[in-house]
């Protein structure tokens, strides 16, 4: 029989968002260490690590949404959500081991309906979750009452701010979640539902995968993950603001997609989303060190995004 | 009956509204044979197959699989009974390596403290088995499935198929948006395929290709089959005319049997 050679390039030919993302960090670190000297001491070091903690733990979330096709823009609420009722808890007197639980139940909870709705009634989830996002923001208004809720207790502050074999503990923290996610993205069926849904969801639902429920899942995960981000907020500043989770999807989403996720799905990396936190607060903090107003830091953010997409639309064209 | 028929479908009827798609259909098909379903648009012949592939319930009519009647409800239902229906479209997942695609909805899995880990080496080892056999180049069994050929990529629909044992393959025109080599390629699979022993119905537009790897047609007209021929003992001037109807002046579906 004729053996038909077939050519197709191997492997999707991309320039390694996370090497490209490497090399940003090393040319933004560079720039700010030039300008400030405090800028690479290991106390500004750490706190740019603790200042980094929640958003890392969320965008670990929002890489999974990304990857399945979705989008949750209501994660700021669930945080909001979950860190006030865990300084309701507090203030009740309830010990952690009520206290965490219920912030971790409560982000999961609010996840799980986001996907819900969105799999129930097929809104495009970014309408669906801007609609929860007010709703939750509303719920946070109703519980705290427009009062800070301070004066929390630290016994769980040892999780942001403590050391652990010479590391910053969030270190461990980080690295706990993202080693959990990448095993379940990547190693287990579960982690090629996701994908295959993010590829085609008709074509998913072909090979028998329940689509609906595997949605539910990944929402109520990032759920869950904001409500740990929750827990690590109230064990960092012990209080609770009326702001809370306000800047934290954008950061989020941002995030992922400077690391690589396809907004359209399928396609996401969680050590590129990692890098894209750390470009973030890493642009916070130096702007800040070095005396640029810190609205410079949203456009930096901004124009960084849009290239990226700008090149991601023009990989798509490519390929297609 | 001389051959053991591998399934059969008699007297479907499928309405939609006040259309009548299918109208008393009958459709057989003998373990190791390629059925060619020919058939002008609107002639039925995607109802048809929907219903085969059990995406849609007849309204009248029975099925019989291997001899006992059966009812399928959704196409994984039909899929766990050996049919598998390779649409179109595919179904794969272009982000996602050939092997991933293979096992798509049924991984191997190892699991470890309870958790069930893939089992990428035994899903790349049956994979690359599987590909062999039905004699499709790859260049490498991690490649994304998006960057591969349309013939390749029907090679690896038809590899999840034999993945699962089905014995009768169903594929919705396989060679309509293909290149010359590649269609040559696509049929080669399928004449391995009923080397196999497998069952396969071949929808197509194209006779020439209908003609190449068929044993018998099954010519669908306005929801009826006018007419089942052998094809060896038929032309494509005649298969054709079923398809217009220019055939039906002249003489009935009968004799063809």
């Amino acid at each position: 029989m004729a053996r038909f050679a077939f050519k197709a390039p191997s492997r999707p030919f991309r320039i390694g968002r996370e090497g490209l993302l490497l090399a940003a960090l090393v040319v933004l670190c560079t720039i700010f260490a030039s300008q400030s000297e405090f800028f690479l001491s290991e106390r500004n070091l750490t706190t740019i690590l603790r200042n980094s903690v929640d958003l890392a733990v969320v965008c670990a979330g929002m890489t999974i949404v990304i990857i399945l096709g979705g989008i949750d823009v209501s994660v700021g609420g669930i945080v909001a959500v979950s860190a006030v009722l865990i300084g309701r808890a507090y203030q009740y007197g309830m010990p952690d081991w009520v206290v965490i639980p219920v912030g971790l139940a409560a982000g999961a909870l609010l996840g799980a309906l986001n996907g819900a709705i969105i799999s129930k009634t097929r809104v495009p989830p970014i309408v669906a979750t801007l609609g929860t996002m007010y709703i939750y923001i509303a719920v946070l208004f109703l519980v705290i009452g427009g009062v800070w809720i301070s004066g929390l207790p630290n016994t769980l502050s040892f999780l942001v701010l403590g050391d652990f074999m010479g590391l910053p503990a969030g270190v461990f923290v980080i690295g706990f979640i993202y080693v959990f996610s990448w095993l379940l993205l990547r190693r287990t069926p579960w982690g090629q539902r996701v994908v295959a849904i993010g590829c085609d969801e008709v074509a998913a639902r072909l090979v028998g995968i329940r689509v609906d429920r595997t949605k539910i899942q990944a929402y109520a995960l990032l759920g869950l993950f904001a409500g740990i981000a929750a827990i690590l907020y109230v064990a960092r500043l012990r209080n609770v603001e009326v702001n809370i989770g306000t800047n934290i999807a954008l950061e989020a989403i941002a995030a992922t997609i400077l690391g690589g996720a396809n907004i359209r799905g399928g396609i996401g990396s969680l050590i590129g989303t990692l890098m894209g936190v750390l470009f973030i607060k890493i642009t916070q903090n130096g702007l800040v060190l070095i005396g640029v107003s810190s609205l410079w830091e949203t456009v930096v953010i901004g124009g960084l995004l849009i290239v990226v997409l700008i090149l991601d639309a023009l990989e798509t064209r490519r390929v297609s | 009956m001389a051959e053991t028929l591998k399934l059969s479908m008699k007297g479907i009827v499928k309405r939609f509204g006040g259309v009548v798609a299918l109208d008393s259909v009958d459709f057989e098909l003998r373990r190791g044979e390629v059925m060619a379903l020919v058939g002008d648009n609107g002639a039925g012949k995607s109802t048809l197959i929907k219903t085969l592939a059990g995406a849609h319930m007849p309204d009248e009519g029975v099925m019989e699989l291997d001899g006992d009647a059966v009812r399928f409800t959704s196409p994984q239902d039909a899929w766990r009974r050996g049919v598998a229906t390779i649409f179109q479209e595919l179904a794969l997942a272009g982000k996602m390596t050939i092997a991933d695609n293979i096992f798509l909805g049924r991984e191997i899995t190892r699991t470890v403290a309870g958790i069930p880990f893939l089992d990428r080496r035994a899903m790349h080892k049956r994979s690359r088995e599987l590909l062999e056999e039905l004699d499709v180049v790859v260049p490498d069994i991690h490649t994304w499935v998006e960057y591969l050929s349309g013939g390749q990529r029907q090679g690896v629909a038809i590899a999840r198929a034999l993945n699962i044992d089905a014995d009768v393959i169903v594929m919705d025109e396989p060679t309509a948006a293909l290149a010359v080599a590649e269609v040559r390629k696509v049929l080669e699979f399928i004449k391995t395929l009923r080397r196999q022993g497998k069952s396969v119905v071949l929808i197509s537009h194209n006779v020439q290709d209908v003609f190449e790897v068929s044993d018998r047609i099954t010519v669908l007209r306005r929801g009826r089959r006018i007419g089942l021929l052998e094809t060896e003992k038929t032309t494509p001037e005649e298969v054709v005319g079923y398809i217009t109807g220019a055939a039906e002046t002249k003489r009935r579906p009968e004799a063809a049997h």
